[in-house]
């Protein structure tokens, strides 16, 4: 009797951090929503020698009644200048993508199902540049810490499933939360044998006209084998009065 | 000079628009507050290009280029061009050029693009192999790592109207016609077998070609329905003229161009990782004087699937086609050896079945049903850095087949080096068989882009 009742209390307790853990990081998810936007941004690649990359990229992004759609264009370098990518973000079913590649002249309809791929290069990957499904993942409070001086939580999320796990291109990773003002700073990274892959250094949050916060740059650490890569806002909108028609594969060869 | 100035004047019809959305006005350089003014970029690439370790030639192709690719554009209204300079060698050949690759004025709004002037039109939905896609003409004899340089423009009028996001009506007007280039002449078909110059439509009106094509993208499946009508870019040819005053007959072929009408449609469909891809054309032709240069009318059609396994891109196609009123060549049979006019009469008669034999060969129409199984592999390692990629072909209907590898390398942001290889082979006399003494060979590429 004894025994059943300890181990309900464990399962409370446990499911109860759990519950927590998923409310924390659901409200970091709150507080970054910034809906419609648009934004220039500039991805800087540096391997373990030092030798940077650059890649320039403008985005669109767009609430329309039965999906998210955003508009992704290539500004450099110049052998990728005109590329522009279209990706229909649905809650309940998989992403439809195109893709526009001068060099073809063509709309291609594209399938992506690597998640976890690197993004133009970079140390971001796929799933890095769109926001997680938090139904994929498991949550846990494991811990508190300070992270320059400020109060976090640590939270760790785990992919469900195996198949999740190699789709995302980590098994898990561990958000570190203003306990203030539920902003995530730092993100680790764990490859599929459970060993730190990279760290996500994530700064720069600016407060936009509709009370949430964009931050303006991010840094991805590949603590394997020493390279990263920085994502820097130059310019953000916050808000879209793009029309649906540019967010159609028909107008994404547009320059 | 009339027509460059009416492309002018519709460029400059619709500039002092102002740009109104941060992701629009994206690479413009104006200042907050100012009046946006009309944009001028200049993008481009020089290269150099090396093709050779041929049978024939042991450099087939060696060249520089520069391509300057300046767009002038003020919201709507827009004017684009790739000029392409180049000095080089072709077949032993010096060649020094300027190319107008495309040049062409333009309106775009979200509901209607109006484009005039010289342009690339690339439709179809599968890999390569597009039986829809009839509009602009192909060199296959330019050598390069990237397929759209054999992609050559003609002068056309454009105009798109989109109902919908997701619904396209593409409406073309092609007036004078202009057809790919195959260099048979380099073939080595016998000392007595030369070519002509090809005898080119008129430039009337009733030479244009005129196609149409309403495009469908909704999120479950993308599909179109085409229309094209005039002279096919692909063309075959004829025999110009027998001679034989020297005794044994001396054949001059020439290039001949056919009319045809093709109703097309394409279909792209993602089920899961996979995506399905199809694409057909009828192409009806009339040949009442059964001239060898026309080809029967068939449907062509290619199946796909793409799939993204570990990386690795896969792209599997058939390709087909059916011909419903085939009928097959008869061999001329020498029926009076003894007999000087029947000799002669039996040499023409099989001049006539080679030379329509090796148009069937040009147009797949060797057997009622063809077909062709082409496979494509390409996977990105190293950070993007490196690009590996493999095609190859089988003929089943014909027994030719070709691979052709290509590693390309981005030593920096601004160069790529491309090395590749292109190996065909083919049975006696079929095309892969005559293209392979010249066409076989490796290439390597180094590439500015600014």
């Amino acid at each position: 009797m004894k025994t059943t009742i300890i181990s309900i209390l464990i399962f409370c307790a446990f499911a109860l951090t759990a519950q927590n853990a998923r409310e924390i990081s659901h409200k970091y998810m709150n507080a970054t929503e910034v809906g419609d936007m648009e934004m220039i941004s500039t991805i800087n690649i540096y391997d373990a020698k030092g030798n940077v990359r650059t890649r320039q990229i403008s985005t669109a992004s767009r609430k329309f009644s039965e999906s998210t759609k955003m508009l992704i264009r290539f500004l450099a370098p110049a052998d990728v200048k005109g590329t522009a990518l279209l990706v229909y973000d649905y809650e309940d079913q998989d992403d439809s993508q195109w893709i526009y590649m001068p060099a073809l002249r063509k709309v291609r309809r594209i399938v992506s199902t690597e998640k976890g791929k690197n993004f133009m290069g970079s140390e971001f990957t796929n799933a890095d540049m769109s926001r997680p499904n938090q139904q994929d993942f498991d949550y846990q409070l494991i811990g508190e810490t300070t992270l320059e001086g400020r109060k976090c939580w640590k939270i760790k999320a785990t992919g469900k499933t195996d198949a999740l796990k190699l789709q995302n291109g980590f098994s898990s990773n561990i958000s570190y939360i203003d306990q203030q003002t539920f902003l995530c700073y730092k993100i680790e990274y764990f490859d599929m044998s459970d060993k730190l892959h990279r760290i996500q250094y994530i700064t720069d949050y600016k407060k936009q006209t509709n009370g949430k916060y964009f931050a303006y740059r991010m840094t991805m650490q590949n603590v394997q084998n020493n390279r990263k890569s920085e994502m820097i806002v130059d310019k953000f909108q916050s808000g879209s009065k793009l029309p649906e028609n540019t967010f159609s594969p028909a107008m994404i060869d547009k320059f | 000079m009339r027509r460059f100035a009416f492309l002018f004047t519709i460029c400059l019809v619709f500039l002092n628009l102002s740009a109104q959305s941060l992701f629009q006005d994206a690479g413009k350089e104006a200042a907050a507050g100012e009046p946006q003014q009309p944009a001028l970029k200049l993008n481009g690439f020089a290269r150099g290009v090396v093709f050779g370790g041929g049978e024939k030639y042991e450099l087939a192709t060696t060249f520089a280029e520069v391509a300057l690719q300046p767009q002038l554009r003020s919201h709507s209204a827009f004017l684009q061009a790739d000029i392409r300079l180049r000095k080089g060698v072709f077949f032993d050949e010096d060649v020094q050029l300027i190319d107008f690759k495309e040049l062409y004025a333009g309106y775009s709004s979200l509901k209607f693009d109006l484009l005039l002037g010289n342009q690339v039109v690339s439709w179809g939905r599968t890999d390569g192999f597009n039986p829809t896609d009839n509009i602009t003409p192909k060199d296959y004899f330019l050598f390069t790592p990237d397929p759209d340089d054999q992609q050559l423009s003609n002068f056309l009028l454009r105009a798109k109207y989109r109902f919908t996001p997701a619904v396209e009506l593409d409406v073309i007007g092609v007036p004078f016609y202009k057809p790919s280039v195959y260099k048979y002449d380099l073939f080595d078909m016998g000392a007595n077998v030369s070519f002509a110059e090809q005898l080119l439509p008129e430039k009337k009106l009733k030479n244009s070609a005129v196609a149409a094509r309403l495009n469908v993208d909704l999120p479950a499946a993308g599909w179109s329905l085409s229309y094209f009508r005039g002279y096919d870019p692909y063309h075959g040819f004829e025999v110009a003229a027998v001679d034989w005053s020297t005794g044994s007959p001396v054949i001059t072929n020439r290039p001949a161009s056919y009319l045809k009408t093709s109703w097309g449609a394409d279909l792209a469909v993602p089920l899961g990782a996979v995506i399905v891809r199809a694409e057909g054309a009828y192409n009806i032709t009339e040949n009442p004087d059964a001239k060898m240069y026309i080809p029967m009318s068939d449907f062509s059609y290619v199946g796909a699937l793409e799939a993204n396994v570990g990386g690795l891109t896969v792209i599997a196609q058939y390709v087909g086609k059916y011909v419903p009123d085939f009928t097959s060549l008869v061999l001329p049979v020498l029926t009076d050896p003894l007999n000087p006019l029947a000799q002669m009469q039996y040499a023409n008669a099989m001049i006539d079945y080679e030379n329509r034999q090796f148009n069937r060969r040009i147009f797949h129409q060797q057997e009622r049903t063809n077909h062709a199984v082409a496979l494509s592999l390409t996977k990105s390692v190293g950070y993007d850095a490196w690009e590996l990629m493999c095609t190859g072909y089988y003929d089943i209907t014909s027994e030719e087949w070709m691979i052709q590898p290509k590693v390309t390398y981005k030593i920096s942001d601004a160069l790529t080096a491309s090395l590749g290889g292109n190996y065909m082979h083919g049975p006696n006399k079929t095309l892969f068989g005559y293209a392979s003494t010249i066409m076989n060979g490796a290439f390597i590429s180094l590439k500015v882009s600014f």
